[in-house]
């Protein structure tokens, strides 16, 4: 019944329900079930004259916040203070994060620098066609950036998928990245 | 009928091209490429005009680009335009050569010319003797064995040649070899006498195959006005190949261009086998590039032309065109097997052949979808939690990017959360409660709040995102899903909506509406909850 009695207030909305008429459908056993939602801060109950009338928690607030104004401005104060305190501590932490980030691309940030010593390496070791082998920029990337051949086909593969637009691949050759299966040997920008 | 009301299918079914596939090109980069030997032809036939031809008239075209990205069929297509461009070709696949010796080489380059080039070469030479006899040279008489009976018994010499080109008669090769041997040096009168006679000689060696081919070319533009294209296919670092390959370029071959067609991995084994012919490659007057070939707008406008060239009715309209398009982008941009010429001419000559089985009037997600079983029997939605057939996928893929899109995430993003309430997973959903789109308690009776807030504009989902945050009080926890690339922070937790996820959304939506949620779906749904917190 506790699930009836509260749906009942619920359909009310903002506006309030009279105790009486409560008790009325649901019959003598509603007080204690009032009282229990009570004690679960569940609904609220105001006395207006002789009569009660209850509400939902959350629709009691609500109903405050539209007709009382001493209400209104205290919850629109809390709720200032709190998006303040929100909105410093978001800003805190964009502008830790930033730190963050600039500190990693001071040091080495392993994506852009990655795709521009590539890029240098692509350019040095191709034809007049333009297409480079991956095994000759492996060896000169590998060499100066002191990583391993793994390590590097899994960041060129990374690199060639996140541009695809910028990067073509082509099969054949000894080693290269895998794409559907197959060795891709050779790149270029398009 | 196949769909768009084809008399036929557009689109070619062998893997690699033929020369009657070959005659519709398709693609900005294919044509950019097609325009560039074109030019490199017209510049040699301009620079030859009215001349005769030397070692000087020689040009060199590499056309060096990745397997499958159409350099056989715009070769193909070069050769298909050549009587438009005064030009004869032969076409030479050394990959279909083996072992590759003079004599098989040479025996394919002369069946790569069109028959015809033969014929009307045989026309003129004969002419010219029967104009030599008509200015009474005796030994031009003497090849066309005309004699003095003909000439009381009324015959021409102009009659006498008629004869010899329809194949009534026949020249005398003793005389006609003396003929020849006065006017064109070794291997010309070797040649005239083959295609006279109908009868190629076999050559032995290198010297013989390049003054042979010397010979073609000299007298294609002597006697038809025409320079010569050779197209060498499958070039690469096979010695006989890069000896063939070296002997031509070094031989200047006279009004002649030499087309050699490779992949990068092949023009890599050359340089490593060849310096020389690599250097030679390296210097060659046109490098025809085909970068982008296989882009997606360069495979959309190769696909379309296809239809666009057999569309004889105009039922092909833009908006067909259009909605063709977008359906070859999502297969494109979601399948990496989709991203060659190749693969995707496939899927379409067999949506073509579906469209014709079904009656469809154009080529739809089903057809798509049949031809994708069949030909790519594993293919899978990578991604998919839902596992989403292929067709239901394009089609709510397309729609992702419309207005509506965030209403129809909320719609079931709240039936999500339905269906997490009927299999007991969260308790009841509480009454919409604007800004949030779905309200419950989880099991543990902490009030949980779900936004969603998904919209082309990122900048009005951060206004959006800033405003519903403020409801943060109303909740325990409040979860906000969207398409912007947001952090959580410590009241709201952030779920990033991709494409591939409003795709499992929007799918399990219909089914739950349309009550078609079966048993073996239960456990991905909930799985899909999962991912957008909802349990």
């Amino acid at each position: 019944m506790s699930k009836e009695i509260l749906g009942r207030i619920a359909s009310a909305g903002l506006n309030d329900i009279k105790k009486a008429e409560l008790k009325k459908t649901f019959g003598k056993d509603c007080d204690d079930i009032l009282q229990n939602l009570i004690d679960k801060e569940q609904v609220f109950v105001k006395k207006k004259g002789v009569a009660y009338f209850v509400w939902t928690r959350d629709n009691y607030i609500l109903h405050l916040s539209q007709n009382d104004p001493k209400f209104k401005i205290v919850l629109n104060m809390v709720m200032g203070i709190s998006h303040s305190v929100a909105k410093v501590k978001e800003h805190t932490n964009n502008i830790r994060e930033e730190v963050t980030r600039i500190s990693q691309q001071n040091m080495v940030n392993p994506k852009s620098d990655f795709k521009a010593e590539f890029d240098r390496r692509m350019i040095e070791s191709s034809t007049s066609i333009g297409w480079a082998p991956f095994s000759e920029i492996r060896k000169k990337i590998c060499e100066s950036k002191k990583i391993s051949t793994e390590n590097f086909y899994s960041m060129a593969t990374d690199l060639v998928k996140r541009h695809r637009e910028k990067y073509e691949v082509s099969s054949g050759g000894h080693e290269g990245i895998i794409m559907r299966g197959l060795v891709h040997g050779y790149v270029r920008n398009v | 009928m196949y769909a768009y009301q084809l008399e036929s299918n557009p689109y070619p079914s062998s893997p690699t091209p033929t020369e009657k596939d070959a005659r519709i090109l398709g693609g900005k980069r294919h044509k950019e490429a097609k325009s560039a030997i074109l030019e490199c032809i017209k510049e040699l036939n301009t620079k030859v005009g009215g001349r005769d031809s030397n070692d000087g008239d020689f040009r060199v075209i590499t056309l060096i680009q990745d397997v499958g990205s159409g350099k056989t069929h715009l070769a193909l297509h070069i050769k298909h335009l050549q009587s438009r461009h005064n030009t004869v070709c032969t076409f030479l696949d050394l990959s279909t050569i083996s072992p590759k010796t003079m004599s098989s080489l040479c025996n394919a380059i002369i069946k790569g010319f069109e028959n015809e080039f033969f014929v009307q070469l045989r026309t003129k030479l004969v002419e010219y003797i029967r104009d030599r006899a008509e200015q009474g040279d005796n030994s031009a008489k003497k090849t066309l064995d005309y004699s003095f009976m003909n000439k009381l018994s009324g015959m021409t010499i102009k009659q006498k040649a008629e004869d010899l080109i329809s194949g009534k008669a026949s020249v005398s090769i003793e005389n006609l070899k003396k003929f020849l041997v006065q006017w064109f040096n070794y291997y010309e009168s070797n040649l005239i006498r083959n295609i006279i006679t109908n009868s190629f000689d076999t050559v032995q060696n290198l010297e013989e195959l390049l003054g042979m081919m010397a010979a073609i070319s000299k007298l294609s533009h002597r006697f038809l006005n025409k320079i010569v294209l050779y197209e060498i296919d499958e070039f690469d670092g096979n010695q006989e190949s890069i000896e063939f390959v070296k002997g031509i370029i070094n031989a200047h071959l006279p009004a002649s261009i030499l087309l050699l067609i490779s992949t990068p991995s092949g023009y890599a084994e050359i340089q490593g086998k060849n310096h020389s012919v690599f250097d030679r490659l390296e210097k060659a007057n046109y490098k025809i590039d085909l970068a982008g070939s296989n882009s997606q707008e360069e495979l959309l406008e190769i696909v379309l032309e296809y239809i666009k060239h057999n569309d004889k009715k105009g039922k092909f309209t833009q908006k067909t065109q259009d909605e063709l398009a977008e359906k070859i982008r999502v297969l494109y941009d979601e399948f990496p097997e989709f991203r060659s010429v190749r693969s995707i001419i496939n899927i379409l000559y067999h949506a073509m052949e579906k469209s014709a089985e079904l009656d469809l009037e154009k080529i739809d997600e089903t057809a798509i979808d049949e031809s994708i079983k069949h030909t790519y029997p594993g293919l899978k939605v990578r991604g998919s939690i839902m596992a989403i057939p292929i067709s239901d996928f394009i089609t709510l893929r397309r729609t992702c990017d419309g207005e509506s899109t965030g209403l129809q995430l909320k719609r079931a993003v709240a039936n999500l959360a339905n269906f997490a309430h009927e299999m007991g997973n969260i308790g009841k959903l509480e009454k919409q409660n604007q800004p949030l789109d779905v309200i419950y308690q989880d099991p543990y009776g902490s009030k949980i709040g779900i936004a969603v807030v998904v919209n082309e504009n990122h900048t009005k989902n951060y206004e959006e995102i800033s405003n519903i945050s403020k409801s943060s009080a109303l909740v325990d926890k409040l979860v906000i899903l969207t398409n912007s690339n947001i952090p959580s922070s410590e009241s709201t937790t952030i779920v990033n909506v991709d494409k591939s996820k409003m795709v499992d959304l929007l799918y399990f939506n219909n089914k739950y509406t349309d009550h078609k949620i079966a048993t073996l779906d239960n456990e991905k749904a909930q799985m899909l909850a999962k991912t957008v917190s909802i349990i």
